[in-house]
């Protein structure tokens, strides 16, 4: 699904190039849970930034479901949020003027899907999170671990292929942090959604199907977990 | 969709509630000024076109020659002969009326005696100008010489009703007329406006001087109208030479001009229209759009500098999937409500201003709801705004980049934004400095008028009209009311102490030049007392006097007169005057009589008994009320048909600069508005300043930076926009003000003084309004910025 080539990433100033990524090249498969793990600096969220083509490499080739999108125009880059990428942030991200409903629907609204199928999905996603009491509540009523699950029913709501993680349970309480991390794990066995998180919970790695250790910049160790 | 982000735009309205109520109450502000200014520009700009058959209405103008050939002055004033011969000689003119100047006339129901806006006019000006008759028949209403027509209004304050047909009025003391028509008050904004009509007949009836035909006399108003599709030019062309013919030797042509031009561009220079009304209607434009605009920057400001707070949802939203498009109609959207919201606000502060406005440049303006134009007027502004104030903010809020959106890393000091931000800010700050200028140098100047010596004692000084009864009673007025003790002195004469109103050319003298014949010389005829009851000094010689017969025959001279005359020994010497030689008995100082900005006229004041005006001097050992209410008492005993009007003449001198106050007060009010806009979106800058800055200042407090330190940190870069507008606004301020000011002859200069010390006002209310921002911004506590990091 994913293949990197010799992705580079580096900053000039004043002629002084400082690397963030350097020679990185793996590929992810459909139906994998990686988890991005390593050091403040190391480049964890630059790759998952340029992983949602939210930033552009420097140099190297991405490949996203066999096609090339190192640079791709803004129309292209859209669709494919639409319809394939989900994004879930640390600071959950979602929009304060927006009910939980309408947070929900706003990626199918986007997506220009009908009234009718949207009501139904979103109802779908209140039901499944148990969040149906709470669709008329605007985010900063909720407790953070319930806006993470908000966020989470976003970016599932338009059925993506792949959700991009940036360290999802990092604002949250341990025991909030547990139930996100065990909805990743169900999504991605249940319905073989591809996850791809950065985390630094050792913790939460293991719940994903592989490890990319990243250290200054290089991938230091590709690791099968347990699970 | 769209249903949602009208939701989120009313939303993030109520979240962010200060900055949108800047924004609303400082872009209704300046929809307010522009809305009100465009309603007096339609009203200006329909002057004359609410007529059936508008524009196939001229008016009968004269171009009169100088030896040279050259056309020295255009006059709208023409012959009594001129309206029949244009019908009966050239075909394209379908009908001719003359009509006199408008004039108070004493008009008499019953007991109610009151003095009516009056013009006597032929019978034709009914099929000229389509009146609307409530009663009456248009086609015979002015038939019968002794016959009147009246405005709804005027009637019923002659009789308290409209259903007057066929009742009798007493007209100016000499005839009884019948009411043959009342019509719907006529609209405010016609140059031939009246409360009464009365017939050309009973003019000639009442008058002498009308009845003979003359080619010499320009006196009254010719209106006509041509057949549809004449050309004007052509007919212009014919009329050429139509004066020579009837009057041998005459200098002069007669030509037609358009009706609906008269009010906007009736002045002329060398036979060519140049302007007239239409310059303060493009100062209105002027005004109004530079207010509107302000607004909009502000609006612009305000909206980009609330960009920070609303990155985030833009790069969430884009990374759900949302198009730039979708983002700039959201804006866009939200620009709109809040525009439409500013507008509602600015109608309400439009109606309450209305009548204030109205009452100020003497003009009746409504918001006419049911009027089509108004709607497509309010709905003009509304997307002119909508798009002016909200499309920068929604290509800029919907261009930032999703990720430094998301990382809220929005550094806007470094690239375009602030920079343009920047010079809309100088921009406003040059607008609102000139209007400072402006208001400033134009109050100095009629400051400088008003303080302009007058050459008589202007206080205490009353006048009351000449007529009916007075005429004939005029020793027994004064004898009784110098009794009485209500005056000192009273006098009278052929136009009062403050109106200009007449002059003459052509005296001769010994020793004159052969120029000397064209100088132009105020005159007035008076009998005694004239001088002493002003006030006026006496240089050499005496003023007139009844013990000494000769003086029919004797001259007053200004000093100037004298001085223009260039005679040695002024008292005594010949002067041929209107044909008589008459000797020089007095020379006194000069008076300014008409118009204070211009440098006064040589002038003349002659022994006749033609008066129009009775001036006294009140006695300052009564009191003010009671003196004037002797006066009128006495007025009203010996004259009693007449209401008693009774003039202050200081009041007359303030009105005379009513054109200057008004524009200093309109420059007043839209420089205090454009300030105090400009001061908003400075407040709000100055505020998005210091939240971008916030981690520098806690760093250099941490530092140890003082909190005076800090805050001259902050204000220095706005308060070097508002010096850079100022800078900027000066020459332009300086160039435009003395064109100002050359509309007079006598003038105070623009001072360095007056530039600076609204340089320091501007830079002190700018520094007020930022300090506060900078001052919170220094005052907080360093580890709210400092511990995010």
């Amino acid at each position: 699904m994913i293949d990197l080539q010799n992705i580079e990433k580096y900053y000039s100033n004043k002629g002084v190039k400082s690397y963030i990524l350097r020679h990185v090249t793996t590929s992810i498969q459909e139906g994998e849970f990686v988890s991005i793990m390593g050091p403040s600096g190391a480049g964890k969220s630059t790759l998952l930034n340029i992983l949602g083509m939210l930033e552009e490499p420097t140099y190297g080739v991405y490949n996203f479901m066999a096609e090339d999108v190192t640079s791709l125009n803004e129309r292209k880059r859209i669709e494919l949020y639409r319809n394939h990428i989900g994004f879930v942030f640390q600071a959950y991200h979602l929009i304060d003027e927006m009910t939980v409903a309408e947070n929900i629907e706003a990626p199918l609204l986007y997506k220009k899907i009908g009234s009718s199928e949207r009501k139904s999905r979103v109802a779908d996603m209140l039901g499944r999170f148990n969040m149906v009491g709470k669709k008329d509540l605007f985010p900063n009523q909720l407790s953070g671990g319930q806006q993470q699950l908000v966020g989470i029913a976003r970016a599932l709501a338009a059925q993506p292929s792949i959700i991009l993680a940036d360290e999802p349970t990092g604002n949250l309480q341990s025991a909030q942090a547990l139930q996100i991390m065990e909805l990743f794990k169900k999504l991605n066995q249940e319905e073989g959604i591809t996850i791809i998180q950065v985390t630094h919970s050792e913790v939460n790695a293991q719940y994903g199907t592989r490890i990319l250790h990243l250290l200054d910049g290089v991938i230091k160790e590709d690791i099968k977990t347990a699970s | 969709m769209f249903r949602l982000n009208f939701k989120i735009a009313l939303r993030s309205l109520m979240r962010y509630r200060s900055i949108s109520l800047i924004n609303v109450v400082g872009l209704a502000i300046g929809i307010s000024s522009c809305l009100l200014l465009l309603l007096y520009i339609s009203y200006e700009s329909s002057y004359d076109k609410q007529f059936k058959d508008s524009e196939k209405l001229y008016q009968g103008m004269i171009n009169l020659y100088d030896v040279d050939g050259s056309i020295l002055r255009t006059i709208d004033q023409t012959q009594n002969v001129l309206a029949g011969t244009l019908k009966s000689e050239f075909p394209e003119v379908v009908e001719s009326a003359r009509l006199t100047d408008i004039y108070p006339r004493l008009i008499q129901a019953g007991n109610n005696s009151l003095k009516l806006e009056s013009r006597y006019a032929d019978p034709e000006v009914l099929n000229i100008f389509d009146y609307t008759f409530l009663s009456g028949n248009p086609g015979k209403a002015l038939v019968d010489p002794n016959s009147v027509v009246l405005t709804e209004s005027a009637a019923r304050k002659l009789f308290g009703s409209t259903q007057v047909l066929n009742r009798t009025v007493r007209f100016e003391d000499q005839a009884i007329l019948k009411v043959s028509g009342v019509i719907k008050d006529l609209p405010a904004n016609i140059t031939y406006n009246f409360q009464a009509l009365t017939t050309w007949k009973l003019f000639e009836n009442l008058n002498e001087w009308p009845k003979a035909p003359a080619w010499g006399n320009h006196n009254y108003y010719t209106l006509v109208k041509v057949k549809a599709n004449s050309n004007i030019a052509t007919l212009n062309d014919k009329l050429k030479g139509l004066i020579q013919r009837n009057l041998k030797g005459a200098k002069e042509d007669i030509f037609l001009y358009p009706l609906t031009d008269i009010h906007l561009h009736g002045s002329f220079v060398g036979g060519q229209p140049s302007g007239g009304r239409i310059q303060q209607v493009h100062l209105f434009i002027g005004l109004s759009i530079g207010i509107l605009m302000i607004a909009c920057i502000n609006f612009i400001n305000l909206s980009t500098t609330n960009a920070q707070k609303r990155a985030k949802e833009i790069g969430v939203k884009k990374t759900i999937g949302a198009s730039r498009f979708s983002l700039i109609l959201q804006f866009g959207l939200e620009s709109l409500l809040l525009t439409a919201l500013s507008i509602l606000l600015s109608v309400v502060i439009v109606e309450f201003s209305l009548p204030w406005f109205n009452s100020l440049l003497g003009i009746q303006i409504v918001i006419d709801y049911v009027n089509p134009t108004t709607w497509l007027l309010l709905f003009g502004v509304l997307i002119f705004t909508g798009v002016i104030a909200g499309s920068y903010p929604a290509f800029y809020l919907s261009g930032l980049s999703t990720i430094k959106s998301l990382k809220s890393a929005l550094n806007a000091r470094k690239g375009l934004s602030l920079s343009l931000r920047q010079a809309l800010v100088v921009g406003q700050f040059v607008f609102a400095f000139v209007l400072i200028i402006a208001t400033a140098t134009i109050y100095k100047q009629i400051q400088y008028l008003k303080n302009k010596p007058l050459g008589y004692e202007s206080s205490g000084l009353i006048e009351v009209p000449h007529e009916g009864l007075l005429y004939l009673k005029y020793d027994l007025l004064k004898s009784k009311l110098l009794k009485s003790g209500a005056i000192l002195n009273m006098t009278q004469s052929s136009s009062g102490i403050t109106d200009r109103k007449s002059t003459i050319r052509g005296l001769a003298w010994e020793g004159m030049s052969a120029t000397d014949k064209n100088i132009d010389f105020d005159q007035i005829y008076t009998l005694d007392g004239f001088t002493e009851t002003m006030g006026i000094k006496i240089l050499a010689g005496r003023d007139f006097s009844r013990q000494f017969a000769s003086d029919s025959v004797g001259l007053l001279l200004s000093e100037k007169a004298a001085l223009v005359m260039r005679l040695k020994e002024p008292v005594g010497s010949r002067i041929l005057y209107q044909g008589k030689q008459c000797t020089v008995i007095g020379v006194f100082k000069n008076i300014v009589w008409g118009n204070p900005g211009v440098v006064e006229a040589p002038m003349v004041i002659a022994y006749e008994d033609y008066s129009d005006v009775i001036t006294m001097r009140l006695n300052p050992k009564m009191s003010l009320s009671e003196s004037v209410v002797m006066v009128s008492k006495v007025l009203k005993e010996l004259n009693p048909n007449f209401p008693a009007q009774i003039k202050f003449i200081d009041t007359l001198n303030e009105l005379k600069l009513m054109d200057e106050t008004i524009l200093g007060m309109l420059a007043n009010l839209f420089g205090g508005l454009s300030v105090f806009i400009s001061c908003m979106g400075l407040f709000a800058l100055s505020a998005f300043s210091a939240e971008q800055r916030k981690k520098e200042i806690s760093i250099r407090k941490v530092l140890g930076a003082t909190i005076s330190q800090l805050m001259s940190l902050l204000s220095s870069g706005f308060l070097k926009l508002v010096l850079i507008g100022i800078v900027i606004a000066v020459p332009i301020a300086f160039v435009v003000m003395n064109k100002w000011l050359e509309n007079f002859d006598v003038r105070t200069p623009l001072s360095i003084w007056l530039f600076l010390l609204s340089a320091f006002l501007t830079v002190f209310i700018a520094l007020i309004t930022v300090s506060w921002q900078t001052y919170k911004a220094a005052v907080s506590n360093p580890i709210n910025a400092l511990k995010y990091e």
